[in-house]
């Protein structure tokens, strides 16, 4: 119990405390992306072409769903429990959780950058959901390397 | 020990927090995608005239009009969907299609332009259909090569290929489309396809069956 009284070193850094913060929004930005684009896939209406660029030719391809799945849903769930790890580590401090977090970012980035190639060599359109989300996945690859940095620190409770 | 109860509750309150933000957006995103557009209950702005490519049956009561791009994948989708609707209901329905071009589809002005020039030799529809069930060929092609394209289903129609160049690069049959691109925003459409049934803007279709529905109603309502 002793440990959140420790007092904070590099954790409560005004630096290090934006960086998880900031790591925190940007995940709750992705899932809520991921989730509307999720959300359109199930309950919204057919998608058109809007008069300003679109995500209809993307969204209606076939690479837009696994198995009758659509993609937005296992990344809505990829942001999911990125930020839940991000309010765990905001939470408890513990380097653990942000070392699981930084063994995942790298997935997001990867599967982000296979699909910035569908959409622009294979489907030959861009979807500016999906470009936020590359952006986001992107963002929180190097937010946790930035984080790692700081893990060698004894954690403690950010919340003090 | 006051000070592991205030953070414990400390924590309770974050997680709880955490816990209702992650319901409220799940809940605002699937209200946000299910919204139904504001200007739904648009009415058609330019009322149906000779001058329309028209195909079904003229004197019905049942006029749907399309603002359609011929290179918008689901323009394309739909144009399946009317194929089927006028398939069973041809002679209750009366189909007006007019061009949309969406200026980020670098080829549907001139796909505009060879149904348009098409039409002047009385193929517009088959040219329509042409266009639609191939739009996966010429869609990605630059301009010079969709004009090549284009002069092959013009050959495939029998048109006079002369003629067919001549009228697609006609300034009526420019004019005309940008005509029907001006009553579409004039009608408030903000994407395509956009269908007017009886002069009234159609929301957005939830599904296939949903549309093939609304169809059938108006049908049913002027027998």
């Amino acid at each position: 119990m002793e440990i959140s009284k420790t007092p904070s070193s590099k954790l409560s850094t005004p630096i290090h405390r934006g960086l998880i913060w900031a790591f925190i929004i940007i995940s709750f930005l992705g899932f809520l992306d991921a989730t509307f684009l999720t959300a359109e896939h199930y309950f919204g209406p057919l998608l058109g072409c809007p008069i300003f660029g679109g995500c209809d030719k993307v969204l209606i391809s076939p690479y837009s769903a696994v198995g009758g799945i659509p993609v937005a849903l296992f990344g809505a769930v990829y942001y999911l429990v990125v930020f839940i790890l991000g309010v765990a580590y905001f939470d408890t401090g513990r380097s653990r959780v942000l070392r699981f977090a930084a063994s995942l970012t790298p997935l997001g980035l990867i599967a982000s950058l296979w699909f910035l190639y569908l959409q622009i060599f294979v489907i030959e359109a861009l979807c500016f959901y999906c470009l936020v989300s590359a952006l986001i996945s992107t963002l929180l690859f190097i937010l946790t390397l930035l984080l790692r940095r700081k893990i060698a620190v004894p954690a403690s409770s950010l919340l003090e | 020990m006051q000070y592991n109860r205030r953070r414990a509750k400390k924590r309770a309150i974050l997680w709880l927090g955490i816990i209702a933000l992650i319901g409220g957006a799940v809940f605002g995103m699937i209200k946000l995608a299910g919204r139904t557009p504001a200007s739904q209950t648009a009415l058609l702005a330019s009322a149906v005239s000779a001058s329309d490519w028209i195909r079904g049956n003229r004197d019905s009561k049942v006029v749907l009009v399309e603002y359609s791009d011929f290179q918008c994948p689901a323009c394309k989708i739909f144009y399946s969907l009317l194929k089927d609707i006028q398939g069973k209901y041809g002679d209750k329905l009366e189909l007006v299609y007019r061009n949309f071009p969406l200026s980020y589809h670098a080829d549907a002005m001139l796909a505009a332009q060879a149904a348009g020039a098409a039409g002047k030799q009385g193929k517009f529809w088959e040219m329509h259909d042409m266009l639609f069930e191939n739009q996966d060929i010429w869609a990605g092609q630059s301009n010079a090569d969709a004009m090549k394209t284009f002069t092959s289903y013009a050959l495939a129609l029998d048109l006079n290929i002369d003629q067919f160049k001549n009228d697609l690069n006609s300034t009526e049959i420019k004019v005309k489309i940008e005509d029907d691109s001006q009553g579409g925003i004039e009608s408030g459409i903000d994407a395509t396809p956009t269908f007017f049934l009886n002069g009234e803007k159609l929301p957005p279709p939830t599904s296939y069956g949903d549309f093939e529905n609304t169809i059938v109603q108006a049908i049913n309502a002027n027998p």
